[in-house]
């Protein structure tokens, strides 16, 4: 666990180089000097490939290693299996694949990047992560499943199905077609596997860090079901106005919406499990979930929004769509899987913790995603306005390049933020974590204090 | 507890369901109905690509050019307006996998064919400020030989490429689109009726015509902001002071000098509506007649003003001799750029009614010719004697006004 969260911020810096150097790119294009590996296509696709793949999925590893025990009340399968299925993670998918499409091996697939040989690979690891993590649950009947162990059942399962959709159907399915499919995989691959999984540390970390009860066990489950049945009827709504059948837009369209209804139950049913505890001020771990829960309200409403066809008719093709995906990847599921992270490392006796850096941490971060999505949205709604005038093409570029400088300039508190998120993991004394648990809040010693625990009490 | 267990179990077959449902009605369903539509809506013998062109596609896709760059016109008024027809499934029949991208930086590209010659996207690619001042896109140097006029054989794959991009429908033609129109049987269904409705396939604004309407620019235009105009839109070609001496020396043939030439009001308007066909002028039919007016006052405060010398008759009698037995079938018999064998040359010959070059610039183009034209070095063929005398002939035709 300790290995996959700090590769998980290792991988998180290189994949942000990624994203800064493409966006600064766009502001310097002769940045990249004309040398093929520093173009902006292939740092594109490294990018996201990377915050799904080296960031969020090492730092959701790390967290099932945390949380499958105490959620099941089981170890893990085997450690052995652990050093496998992390030597795979690293360093046969996320590194080779990074290599190879800077060396001109990818596809050209949203969310699919990294090539063909990488995702036999990915397809090995999930499996083995399945192989490492499910079995536990199945031991004590689902009746006593906590939410969580819901989500990360969900998220593991789907993903195995969903992944080799997206990433074969539209090598064998010419254009239009492989697009429909491509189109459900870039909505499967944030709402069945980043969403579960960000929502399991979620609905994990609120009950354990404020030792209270989630409002409502059935609203959650009510939820999740939901999720689950909406999340890949979403798909279409990214071709919208296309070729695609109509009425499979309309379908989309609608399930966006009710979409939406359903993520205000679930967020609404999590901030009411914080309403007066009085956690969130001191436990920083929290704080980040919290917010995270606010973002992902805040990004799916916007999502359901812009699936409409009144809006997508114009801020498709945008930057506000750019906006959007790092409201989710940033804002919702980096602040999940950083407070998971946290949560479990407080949890890890021998662990160094340093609640300074921690804090600074979440300043610098919330600073950052709060520069980057309004101006994105903005330069969305100035590129559309432009683009439905008739204006020359070029109108649309110059008038963004103010927000893409905002843009990059709001790299600067997000990489300090991660490098004070990086210092709050490898500094300060060991086991201040566990120590500041005990004391800071006056409560009896904690070890690992389970969720059904916290709802029993 | 029997009950929430058998609900748990209910509800997690109903997941897979879902899952399975969403696979079926947004993927597998959507699927056969596209390859059907594509299977009806083709013209009959839709014209593929070229091995070179596969080869330039695969190039396409690794650079992520679908990260900035789609390919697919949307089935809305803003796309058909600005980029033409919306596309169709046959027209991607063999994209494995599909290149429609999710963003625009850059315009859509579906309808590039015919749009940019090679030489423009040669230079454009080798750098693309050379020719487009303001754009973001990255240098593609890494697929020349240190110049853009030495391309290797990736740059010429993926300029073959991008020329497709869109062909086969706009060869397929009327019978095409009629084709597809009963293939769609489909009188009643609003959007792929727009499909049809598009006044042309290709409706890019840069698109240049051989032939087109010359509007009425407004009188005066605002040179300040033409001023500006110039030099964030022409001068990486015309250079910054319109000496044809910009950063895309590589496009034959060169830019225009525009110091060296006065051209009509009506000149200058029609080309900006309509570019100049067959070389990497592009048209400016997005831009506002206003604008157009100011770039054109601009232009005119470029041009070297000169006084007209006085000319002997005996010269312009031999200029006209000279200019009817060697100039006449390309340039007209009024200069006019309308000889008969106009249909035949791919850059139509300049209308020399519209433009009058300077008597030194006259000289020099005969004298040297104009590379990447049909315009011919003439040294060889007139004497001295006759090559000035048809210089000074040529520069009678102009009509716009005096200055």
């Amino acid at each position: 666990m300790y290995a996959h969260g700090l590769a998980a911020v290792l991988m998180l810096f290189v994949s942000m180089t990624f994203g800064l150097l493409a966006g600064t790119q766009l502001l310097l294009p002769d940045l990249g000097a004309g040398v093929s590996w520093m173009t902006w296509g292939r740092l594109r696709y490294d990018h996201t490939q990377g915050i799904l793949f080296g960031w969020l999925t090492n730092a959701f590893l790390a967290f099932l290693y945390h949380a499958v025990p105490v959620l099941t009340g089981r170890p893990v399968l085997s450690a052995r299996l652990g050093q496998w299925l992390f030597g795979l993670w690293n360093f046969a998918v996320v590194i080779p694949g990074w290599l190879l499409v800077l060396a001109g091996f990818s596809q050209p697939l949203e969310w699919a990047e990294f090539p063909l040989v990488t995702d036999a690979f990915v397809i090995l690891a999930l499996l083995l992560a399945a192989i490492q993590f499910l079995p536990a649950f199945f031991t004590k009947g689902l009746e006593d499943l906590y939410v969580s162990s819901w989500y990360v059942l969900g998220g593991l399962i789907f993903t195995l199905f969903a992944y080799p959709m997206g990433n074969l159907v539209p090598e064998f399915l010419p254009g239009a077609q492989g697009a429909a499919f491509s189109g459900l995989w870039i909505h499967d691959a944030v709402g069945l596997y980043v969403t579960p999984l960000a929502l399991a540390i979620i609905y994990y970390v609120i009950p354990a860090a404020s030792r209270r009860p989630i409002y409502s066990h059935f609203l959650s489950m009510l939820g999740f079901w939901l999720l689950f049945f909406l999340y890949p009827l979403n798909g279409t709504h990214h071709y919208v106005y296309s070729v695609i059948p109509m009425s499979a837009q309309i379908g989309a369209i609608t399930a966006s919406a009710l979409l939406g209804l359903d993520v205000i139950l679930v967020v609404t049913n999590l901030l009411l499990s914080l309403r007066g505890s009085g956690y969130l001020a001191r436990d920083i771990p929290l704080r980040f979930v919290a917010t995270g829960t606010v973002f992902y309200l805040l990004v799916s409403i916007q999502g359901s929004l812009q699936a409409q066809m009144a809006i997508n008719r114009a801020v498709h093709f945008s930057d506000w769509v750019i906006g959007h995906s790092h409201l989710a990847m940033l804002g919702f599921a980096t602040f999940a899987a950083a407070g998971g992270i946290a949560h479990a490392w407080q949890r890890i006796p021998w662990a160094r913790y340093n609640r300074r850096a921690m804090t600074w941490s979440y300043w610098l971060l919330v600073t950052g995603v709060l520069l980057m999505v309004p101006h994105l949205t903005l330069a969305g709604l100035a590129e559309a306005r432009l683009w439905q005038s008739g204006a020359p093409w070029l109108e649309s570029v110059r008038a963004a390049q103010l927000h893409w400088l905002v843009r990059v300039l709001s790299a600067i508190p997000l990489f300090a933020g991660f490098i004070a998120f990086l210092i709050g993991l490898v500094t300060g004394p060991r086991g201040a974590g566990l120590a500041e648990i005990e004391t800071a809040i006056g409560l009896e010693p904690v070890e690992h204090v389970s969720p059904r625990l916290a709802e029993a009490s | 507890m029997r009950a929430l267990r058998m609900s748990y179990i209910v509800a997690s077959v109903a997941g897979v369901l879902f899952f399975v449902l969403s696979v079926t009605l947004l993927g597998v369903w959507p699927a056969r109905v596209l390859q059907e539509q594509s299977r009806n809506m083709a013209p009959e013998n839709p014209l593929g690509l070229t091995r070179s062109e596969m080869r330039g596609r695969a190039i396409y896709a690794r650079e992520g050019c679908a990260y900035c760059h789609t390919q697919q016109v949307r089935f809305t008024e803003a796309d058909m307006k600005r980029f033409g027809a919306p596309t169709l499934a046959w027209e991607t029949r063999l994209d494995y996998p599909h290149l429609w991208g999710t963003r625009r930086i850059g315009p859509d590209l579906s309808r590039q064919y015919q749009t940019h010659p090679a030489d423009w996207h040669f230079a454009h690619l080798y750098s693309p400020r050379s020719v487009v001042a303001d754009s973001v896109m990255p240098t593609y140097r890494a697929l020349f030989n240190g110049a853009p006029d030495q391309p290797t054989q990736e740059a010429r794959d993926l300029v073959s490429y991008l020329d497709s991009l869109g062909r086969a429908r706009e060869l397929a033609g009327p019978e095409g689109e009629a084709r597809a129109r009963k293939g769609c049987n489909c009188p009643d269904d609003e959007m792929p009726q727009m499909a049809f409705h598009s006044a042309v396939i290709n409706a890019n604004a840069g698109k240049a015509r051989r032939e087109g309407p010359t509007p009425a620019l407004p009188g005066n235009g605002d040179i300040v902001r033409g001023r500006e105009l110039y030099q964030h839109n022409c001068a990486s070609c015309h250079g910054p002071r319109g000496h044809g001496d910009g950063a895309a020396g590589s496009l034959r043939p060169l830019p225009a000098d525009l110091s060296e030439h006065q051209y009509s009001p009506a000149r200058l308007s029609f080309v900006l509506e309509n570019g100049v066909a067959g070389t990497a002028m592009p048209a400016w039919r997005d831009w506002s007649l206003d604008d157009r007016a100011a770039v054109a006052a601009a232009l005119r405060e470029l041009s070297v003003g000169q006084p007209e010398p006085g000319i002997p008759p005996a010269t312009l009698e031999l200029g006209a001799r000279v200019y009817r037995d060697n100039c006449a079938q390309c340039h007209g018999m009024n200069g006019g750029g309308d000889g008969s064998a106009v249909p035949e040359l791919r850059i139509v010959p300049a209308n020399l009614q519209g433009v009058r070059p300077t008597l030194a610039q006259s000289i020099r183009v005969l004298r040297n010719g104009i590379e990447g034209t049909q315009m011919a070095v003439w040294t060889g063929r007139l004497s001295e004697a006759e090559l000035s005398a048809v210089a000074y002939y040529v520069r009678g035709f102009y009509q716009g006004e005096p200055r």
